[in-house]
């Protein structure tokens, strides 16, 4: 096997497995209280910059994720409170609300930090020799810690307590409150893990990426694709979703070119709409 | 016959604009009346929102310096220069419709604008060449619609002397290029490869990205690791050329390969960042490390003007400074703003840019251009290309 071959298909699984933690948050605010999380990139975006305030401190780069748990969470905890309560089960008015929040987000990082690029030195510079090539250690130490939060987190809401109550609440809500389940308390956290999830996978992509207030737009509508192919409701579906989109985008761009990796992710995206607008993983 | 409905629709506008105009400003006409034979307007075109409104507060800055230095000094033809800025950072029909508005309500004499070149073209269409339009950014080079003048660096004056000189001493001779997909980079990289093969070099690569798409670079970067070129002509812009560069550095492609972006200033570079601008080079007519009596000068009068927490300066925002200047040589040679006058005038006239003194010839400015190689996340000058003619001539 070819050296080049290799590294591409390596890109592949990188590309496949970062996408899906990026869309985690998504999956669970989108897919389990099916609010349409506009804002979601810019989630992403105040990780990231969490992350550079961290490393621009000087202090090392792993606090990043104390730090974006807290703002990310407690974001989380007044957008819920103040203006997502009272729109569950208005899919449209979410997706608006959650427009302005994500001008609103957007706008006060612009303020705060200004529209120039920040970056965020790499933790863990160079590359590893492995299977025979040179790749950036930093990726690959990105693939594993995206597979282990897959997999912890597949394993949790199949297994766990709280699992299985979310699962009643996305079931029939009414039904769940009525077996004396807190499903509002419990909305309030699974949205708040949502955008902490969001927050995470901005501090994991901030190294590699040019931080700004726009770099959100970069993340909502591929995930939006994600969701839409792998189907709402299940780590399974994210992983489909995520498997389809960023692993087309990623074999077209390495076998032809970006536009067409583009071009393919949209003509699917627009494909499953249209023929199978539950996805892979339907849940019912 | 669109161009005739065009034409008609925005008569009518004139008519109606002008007219409410009129009627709105009756009481106080004769008072503004004077006060315009005394003030020259000048429509100052820079990105105030989207993604590239980064460089607007720097071209605010600088072309509110050039303003105030002129206007101590008499102002162009007696009369004192006053900005009216608008935004061009949005979709090019939005800004078009700030231009008919500074046209007709404001009377803006002459306009200036450092934008991309697709609201370049809505502005041209739009002034018609009824006013001197300045077009004051790095661009593709060709442009030459009447009344229009063109101060940025072209190809002919970024990549030929930078090639040539990456073949000189790189020994550079296998070049891979990359760029977003769109007009400037594709008719860049058209100029590139005469530039290549002139030196004896070969394209061993050649591939766009979709622009303003959230685009990734590791296949690229593996694709430029198997084909493994002496250099990587990058026409990629903002956030893509940062992500590109950062991908290619933690790849490790840095150490080996050499690579040339054609639009690399100040905040580029910053987002690329010190670990990821090795063996990264720029050629550009200004930088804010050129360490010469103008510039030095300039920083100066900047600083002593904005404080120390101005806007960062480059290449993109001091343009605005040469606007200005130009401006008020042009109409001064010419006596006027009569546009066959300003294009003869046009023709050799001096003005002072940033970093010194350069001339027009054919609508387009010969310039000193400056190589630069990135180590460390700074600008290092590295060879200094003495009065490189644009490649572009117009008639005047």
């Amino acid at each position: 096997m070819s050296p080049i071959f290799l590294i591409q298909a390596i890109n592949v699984l990188y590309g496949v497995t970062t996408l899906a933690v990026l869309v985690l948050g998504l999956a669970v605010i989108f897919g389990l209280l099916g609010v349409l999380n506009i804002a979601h990139g810019e989630f992403v975006m105040v990780g990231a910059y969490c992350a550079w305030a961290v490393t621009a401190d000087g202090l090392p780069f792993l606090l990043a994720v104390p730090l974006a748990l807290v703002v990310c969470g407690l974001l989380g905890l007044v957008v819920e409170r103040v203006l997502i309560r009272p729109l569950y089960h208005r899919p449209f008015d979410t997706l608006v609300a959650t427009w302005g929040l994500s001008l609103l987000l957007r706008k006060t990082a612009e303020a705060i930090f200004g529209l120039g690029f920040r970056s965020v030195r790499l933790p863990l510079a160079g590359t590893w020799h492995f299977l025979g090539v040179d790749y950036p250690s930093y990726r690959l130490v990105l693939i594993a810690v995206s597979i282990l939060v897959l997999a912890a987190l597949f394993l949790w809401y199949g297994s766990s307590r709280t699992g299985m109550r979310i699962r009643a609440m996305v079931g029939n809500a009414d039904l769940a409150q009525a077996q004396g389940i807190a499903v509002k308390r419990l909305a309030a956290g699974t949205f708040i893990a949502g955008t902490i999830l969001a927050g995470l996978g901005g501090v994991m992509v901030a190294p590699l990426v040019p931080v700004q207030p726009f770099m959100g737009l970069d993340y909502v509508l591929r995930a939006f694709f994600v969701l839409v192919v792998g189907g709402l409701g299940s780590v399974l579906g994210v992983l489909a979703g995520a498997g389809a989109i960023g692993g087309l985008d990623s074999v077209v761009s390495a076998l032809i070119d970006g536009t067409y990796g583009y071009f393919t992710v949209l003509v699917v995206a627009i494909l499953f709409l249209w023929l199978r607008p539950r996805g892979i993983f339907a849940h019912n | 016959m669109t161009e005739g409905k065009l034409a008609i629709t925005r008569r009518t506008l004139l008519g109606t604009a002008m007219g409410g105009a009129a009627l709105s400003l009756a009481p106080g006409l004769i008072g503004r009346a004077a006060a315009a034979a005394g003030e020259f307007k000048i429509g100052l075109f820079i990105p105030l929102s989207g993604p590239a409104s980064l460089f607007g507060p720097t071209g605010r800055a600088c072309a509110t310096l050039a303003a105030d230095e002129a206007n101590k000094k008499g102002g162009i033809l007696g009369r004192q220069i006053k900005l009216f800025i608008a935004d061009a950072g949005g979709p090019p029909a939005d800004t078009a419709k700030s231009a008919v508005r500074l046209m007709l309500q404001d009377g803006i004499d002459l306009a200036i604008g450092s934008h991309d070149s697709a609201t370049m073209e809505a502005l041209v269409s739009t002034f018609k060449g009824k006013i001197p339009y300045v077009y004051t950014p790095v661009y593709q080079g060709g442009e030459c619609d009447f009344n229009v003048y063109c101060l940025g660096e072209t190809p002919a004056q970024q990549v030929e002397p930078s090639v040539t000189w990456l073949a000189r001493n790189k020994h550079a001779k296998t070049f891979y290029l990359i760029g977003d997909d769109y007009v400037s980079p594709r008719k860049t990289n058209e100029a590139a490869k005469k530039y290549i093969a002139a030196v004896g070099g070969k394209v061993v690569g050649e591939e766009y990205v979709p622009f303003g798409a959230p685009n990734k670079f590791e296949q690229s970067v593996t694709r430029i690791k198997g084909v493994n070129p002496d250099v990587v002509l990058i026409t990629l812009v903002g956030a893509d050329n940062v992500n590109f560069n950062r991908t290619f550095a933690g790849f490790g492609l840095d150490k080996s390969i050499a690579r040339l972006s054609m639009l690399l200033e100040e905040n580029t570079l910053k987002g690329i960042g010190a670990e990821s601008s090795n063996n990264l080079y720029s050629c550009m007519a200004y930088f804010a490390a050129i360490d010469n009596p103008a510039n030095n000068a300039f920083k100066a009068a900047y600083t002593a003007m904005f404080g120390a927490n101005a806007p960062q300066l480059g290449t993109i925002g001091v343009d605005s400074y040469a606007g200005v200047n130009f401006a008020k040589a042009l109409v001064e040679k010419a006596h006027g703003t009569n546009a066959r006058k300003c294009m003869a005038a046009s023709e050799g006239v001096r003005f002072e840019a940033a970093a010194g003194p350069v001339t027009m010839h054919g609508r387009q400015v010969d310039k000193n251009m400056y190589l630069a190689n990135c180590n460390g996340g700074q600008f290092n000058i590295v060879a200094t290309f003495k009065n490189m003619k644009s490649g572009t001539t117009c008639k005047v």
